[in-house]
């Protein structure tokens, strides 16, 4: 479905991704992990359009989306959440479901997108009218990855879901994750909590310094003695 | 004559303009994060321009007002893909505010090439006209300005809040990432938020244009009022603006009564100063024109 062949970022004369490459097949959770300033959240903005790559393709079900402004990339089904939620905070919560449905395509199935979104986050609508920045931080992200799924997306790029979660609302959000992914969206996951995310996804990619540096299934990660000893922690067990 | 309530009526009317053009700034500020110092000298172009069209063809100055507005509109959005697009993208405010200040002198001058340096007013028929409530005496063509200040910030919030694309300016004015990440074209709606800005420099234009007299270098001081109106009031909030406004209003009437003429301009920049010190986000705002750390 989503495919970045050899992907080159810089932010001016600072080269930030080189020569990255990543596959996500339709239907699956693909995990992205690697420590800070890995790339990971380079690699995401540049295939949601908020960056260009100075080199390289990225192809979504064999179209290139180089020279595609974020809006077509939306309306594509490229959807991104990014980190730290960036709700629009002095707006209500339905106020930022519809903004996540702006586009025509999203708009014409608004009232469906929203039974679904209220079906996976029952919360968010006892919150409707209330303003998003007075949530709590789980549901804050719930609503970014609800607002995310109001505009329709075939994939789904959810940056660090769990950050600054509790260990329970991480396992919730997780959940939700898999739910969603079960009703069909294909999902790219960058994760700081790597236990969690190589166990929910069917592929993962790990980057260093701007290097695509391993891939393979989840298990197979979790297996990997480098892996274990640089990201999980001994016991493997940050949950 | 000269009792308190006369003054604040006054006040409030004189305020009326200063709050028209501090909504026109908060608009452009919420998504252009600069002071767009050219508000005033767009608003002493379109006074002209309504100026002339009454001398020229009679066209009433309140009939103006809607060719007026769309043009202002169309002036702003051409501004904006101009001047503004590539500046409003940049990080450094600071090349935006630059282009502010260029255009500013530009449209001066070319006021003062076109139309001379005499100052310029309109003698309307009705222009004697005064409504009486008890002891207080009003203009009916300043009256008239509140009515335009508060429609054009009726108009303002309605579509803020009751618009796909108002609501599309408020995410921008919060977070412009996040509001690109929604698919929407945030260049578009920057456009259009400053395109209504200008399109309140029309609105103001045509109201200064009935009631005070004016020439090409009084936009610069009027941007400044609106910049003074805009601290008071506080960014983020329609009304608040115009409070401002009509605040700084009733402030300089008070001053020039009870301490003399001279001191309405020494009252206002004092306010100012005490405003941005001990009150930065404003009185009624949700953030100020200097960030809180």
């Amino acid at each position: 479905m989503l495919e970045v062949k050899e992907l080159s970022v810089a932010y001016g004369d600072v080269r930030a991704l080189w020569d990255v490459s990543l596959e996500v097949e339709e239907g699956s959770i693909v995990a992205l992990v690697g420590a800070n300033g890995a790339g990971k959240t380079t690699l995401l903005k540049a295939i949601s359009g908020l960056l260009r790559p100075t080199n390289g393709r990225i192809l979504f079900e064999d179209e290139d989306l180089v020279n595609l402004s974020t809006k077509h990339r939306v309306d594509r089904g490229i959807v991104m959440v990014p980190e730290g939620r960036r709700l629009f905070q002095t707006l209500t919560v339905l106020e930022n479901l519809r903004l996540g449905a702006y586009l025509p395509k999203a708009r014409a199935v608004f009232d469906d997108s929203l039974e679904r979104v209220f079906t996976l986050f029952p919360l968010l609508k006892a919150r409707m009218n209330g303003k998003a920045g007075l949530m709590s931080g789980g549901e804050q992200q719930m609503l970014a990855i609800g607002r995310a799924v109001m505009a329709r997306p075939r994939l789904v790029m959810i940056d660090e879901a769990s950050l600054g979660l509790s260990p329970i609302l991480t396992r919730t959000i997780f959940d939700l994750i898999v739910a969603l992914n079960e009703q069909g969206t294909t999902v790219l996951l960058v994760e700081q909590n790597i236990h969690m995310a190589l166990k929910i996804c069917n592929k993962a990619y790990v980057m260093k310094t701007g290097h695509m540096v391993l891939s393979g299934t989840g298990e197979e990660l979790l297996a990997n003695d480098d892996v274990r000893k640089a990201y999980v922690g001994e016991r493997g067990s940050r949950l | 004559m000269g009792s308190l309530a006369q003054i604040l009526v006054n006040g409030i009317l004189l305020g009326s303009m200063y709050g028209i053009a501090a909504i026109g700034l908060s608009l452009i500020f919420g998504t252009m994060r600069i002071i767009f110092l050219a508000q005033g000298t767009m608003i002493v172009l379109f006074a002209y321009l309504t100026y002339w069209s009454f001398e020229k063809a009679g066209i009433d100055p309140y009939l103006s007002l809607f060719t007026v507005i769309p043009l202002a509109f169309v002036v702003g959005l051409g501004l904006f893909y101009l001047l503004f697009r590539k500046a409003a993208a940049l990080e450094d405010k600071n090349v935006s505010l630059l282009l502010a200040v260029g255009l500013m002198y530009l449209v001066d001058n070319l006021i003062l090439k076109i139309w001379g340096a005499t100052p310029r007013g309109i003698n309307l028929s009705y222009s004697g006209a005064v409504l009486v409530i008890g002891e207080i005496r009003i203009s009916w063509l300043r009256f008239a300005l509140l009515g335009l200040a508060l429609a054009s910030a009726l108009v303002v919030y309605l579509f803020l809040k009751k618009t796909r694309v108002g609501t599309a300016v408020r995410a921008a004015s919060e977070d412009m990432e996040a509001t690109t990440l929604q698919g929407i074209n945030s260049v578009w709606v920057c456009a259009i938020s400053f395109a209504i800005g200008i399109a309140l420099a029309g609105v103001a234009g045509v109201g200064m244009a009935t009631v005070y007299s004016f020439d090409y270098q009084f936009g610069f001081i009027f941007a400044i009022k609106a910049l003074v109106a805009l601290a008071l009031g506080g960014i983020g909030n329609v009304f608040g603006a115009l409070a401002g406004g009509l605040l700084l209003g009733i402030i300089e009437n008070l001053a020039a009564y009870y301490i003399g003429i001279a001191w309405i301009e020494v009252a206002s920049y004092g306010v100012f100063m005490l405003v941005l010190i001990f009150l930065p986000q404003g009185l009624f705002g949700r953030r100020g024109l200097v960030k809180k750390v």
